[in-house]
């Protein structure tokens, strides 16, 4: 018997349903998605830039597995504790709340596809000031995330933009920033986006890298387009950067990145409105705010003060040290661009063991074995991460828990393109159904062995029970879900969404426009 | 542990879009798995490119944008005199290429080799994948 719960609606979600259901074709199997936005695709709908519609046609494919009998959407559905603070209660306000304990009673398997929703800050940063937001709150804005706080960006008085990290997220959110808005007005921007890039008084950005063009994390089609943008020009990086870069061996990628940077933008710096720069080997180290008229001088829309520590790259390690010496940098608005993590879920609840127990507070992500099965520790002495915080747990200490799995970004930290999602959600989805054919030849006996390794000692953590049942009743669902205060989308609500997005789009004529709740 | 695997090919829906040739009167390609294993010889016509080909023939090769050369899913290996023949990648399909996982000097995106008369008979390798755990060619009913 297999009835799949599936925590999360994202890419990884659905490329391990649909692997799972063409691998088992005829089998009387069920796979139950709960998303906690009312609509599916996570970062496909949520992060995928406005100018890349040609990404999201793995939808296409997604619509193939939602119409399979044997899969259910339920949208707007928040799997975890009830939220305790006020700014989480605010954001799960219309969302039905399942805890993780009603849901297992009814499933024989759990997949944990949550990804990494959460931003990385820096620690010399504000997470959050009126000068400085994480891109993430960008992205949610221009993609009308229905979980964020929808305050546009104060794009009116940001002449100059300072944005922290050299990743595909910085390029995107740079690149949005700087295309004329006639060129985006018939993508999937909502027209309030719209109407805010019209009145931006944006004049350059600049991307601030702590490392060297070999280690920059963007990939070359987002570089090319930064390059190719009509009405900017990159300010040129100093020839000594790219002349020690071009000593290193390099990948094809980086080599062809750094022929990119060594070309420039299409435009002349001098020739147009617009201007950014990557500004390598530095990192931030202060942003203080111009607070005296008579220190703003001649600059009085650059009110920040933005002190930059110079780096250098160890060539062994690749990492970045301070060199002691320093630039002060005038910018009107800090965007914070670091990477995302995982949710720390208490799934450790799932392998009856402690609070938080597979969430790697150091990787930030839920340790999981080569398959995707989801793992905790043997013993109670070999926490997941020890306490000191800087090692995490060597795989012979953790040992996989029955019927639990995890995929995606939540199960190995916020990498990758679109591909290489798919094939851990194909390899997952293949462990999955491994798993479940060797349980159902009898001959295989499914006892582990718990024995912990010479040399180590502490207590075994106690088998109670498995946490998944192996047998429920296939049509069952959580009580929460059944009867709730808010609705729950199931994917044909979502596809009249859909649709009605698209018709106010074609009156539009752009690709869709996006409806707040609908 | 002994493994039941299984090689159950995936249910598209919509297949590649094109037309099969008469029989024996196509381009010939045959499609093999990186052990060299044989998946399939198919024929098909000049114009046809690899991705709607493979789709046509049920064969395991993603395409997840669809052939707009916005990912690498379709990422297929090919014989060094043929990936000669063909003319140099753009711009757009190396910037994809660069994010291929087992990439080689032969790589192309199947979407972007279209079939000519000089391709007839190649040979198009998928590239390692996740793909080997189910081998047998076994088929799984359980209703």
């Amino acid at each position: 018997m297999m009835k799949l719960a599936i925590i999360g609606g994202g890419p990884s979600a659905f490329y391990v349903a649909g692997r799972i259901f063409s691998l088992l074709k005829n089998a009387p199997i069920k796979i139950h998605m709960y998303e906690r936005r009312w609509s599916p695709y996570g970062l496909v709908r949520y992060g995928v830039a406005p100018d890349h519609p040609e990404v999201k046609n793995c939808i296409h494919k997604f619509e193939e597995t939602a119409r399979d009998p044997r899969f259910r959407f339920f949208g707007n559905v928040f799997v975890g504790h009830p939220p305790k603070n006020e700014e989480d209660k605010r954001l799960l306000s219309r969302n039905v709340v399942l805890p993780v304990d009603s849901l297992l009673g009814h499933y024989t398997h759990l997949l944990v596809a949550t990804g990494c929703p959460f931003p990385r800050f820096h620690l010399k940063l504000p997470r959050r000031s009126p000068w400085c937001l994480p891109a993430l709150d960008i992205v949610h804005w221009y993609t009308y995330n229905q979980l964020s706080r929808h305050r546009p960006p104060p794009l009116e008085n940001s002449p100059h933009i300072s944005i922290i990290g050299a990743g595909n997220v910085a390029l995107d959110v740079a690149r949005i920033l700087l295309t004329p808005p006639s060129q985006l007005e018939k993508y999937d921007v909502p027209e309030h986006v719209l109407e805010v890039l019209h009145r931006s008084k944006l004049r350059h950005v600049s991307i601030i890298a702590r490392r060297g063009p070999l280690d920059a994390a963007f990939t070359a089609k987002e570089l090319r387009e930064m390059m190719n943008l009509p009405d900017s020009a990159m300010i040129p990086i100093p020839k000594n950067v790219l002349d020690e870069a071009a000593k290193s061996e390099m990948t094809r990628q980086q080599s062809r990145i750094l022929q990119l940077l060594q070309k420039g933008s299409k435009n002349v710096p001098g020739s147009t409105q617009k201007t950014w720069s990557i500004d390598f080997f530095r990192n931030p180290v202060k942003l203080e705010t111009i607070e005296k008229k008579e220190l703003l001088g001649e600059a009085p829309d650059l009110p920040l003060n933005l002190k930059l520590a110079h780096t250098e790259v160890d060539p062994k390690t690749r990492q970045a040290r301070e060199t002691q010496e320093f630039t002060n940098l005038r910018t009107s608005l800090v965007v914070t661009s670091l990477g995302f993590q995982a949710e720390p879920h208490d799934y450790g609840r799932i392998a009856n063991s402690y609070e938080g127990e597979n969430y790697d507070k150091r990787l930030h992500y839920i340790r999981t074995d080569a398959g995707g099965r989801l793992l905790r520790p043997i013993s109670t002495d070999h926490p997941i991460l020890d306490k000191s915080g800087l090692e995490s747990a060597p795989p012979e200490l953790l040992k996989p828990v029955d019927r639990v799995y995890a995929s995606g970004w939540a199960s190995v930290g916020a990498k990758g393109v679109l591909a290489s999602t798919m094939m851990n959600a194909y390899n997952v989805a293949e462990t999955i159904v491994s798993d479940w054919l060797a349980s159902q030849d009898k001959s295989v006996s499914p006892a582990a062995d718990d024995t912990l390794p010479a040399g180590h000692k502490g207590n075994k953590v106690e088998d109670l029970e498995f946490p998944m049942k192996s047998q429920v009743n296939m049509d069952s669902l959580p009580e929460e879900v059944k009867e709730s205060a808010h609705p729950v989308f199931s994917f044909d609500d979502w596809k009249k969404v859909d649709e009605e997005e698209v018709r106010r789009g074609e009156e539009r004529g752009k690709e869709r426009e996006r409806v707040d709740w609908p | 542990m002994e493994l039941r695997t299984h090689q159950i090919f995936h249910d598209l829906c919509q297949h590649g879009g094109i037309e099969r040739p008469e029989p024996g009167t196509g381009l010939k390609l045959t499609f093999k798995d990186t052990k060299g294993n044989l998946l399939q010889e198919v024929e098909a016509n000049e114009g046809d490119d690899i991705l709607s080909i493979a789709h046509e023939y049920d064969i395991d090769l993603e395409g997840a944008c669809e052939g707009s050369v916005a990912c690498s899913t379709c990422h297929v290996i090919l014989p060094q005199e043929y990936y000669d023949v063909l003319p140099e990648p753009d711009d757009d399909e190396n910037d994809m290429l660069d994010m291929a996982f087992g990439l080689t000097d032969t790589s192309r995106l199947g979407c972007q080799v279209k079939m000519t008369k000089e391709l007839d008979g190649i040979t198009v390798t998928l590239p390692a994948a996740t793909r080997n755990m189910f081998v047998d060619g076994e088929c799984t009913s359980m209703s």
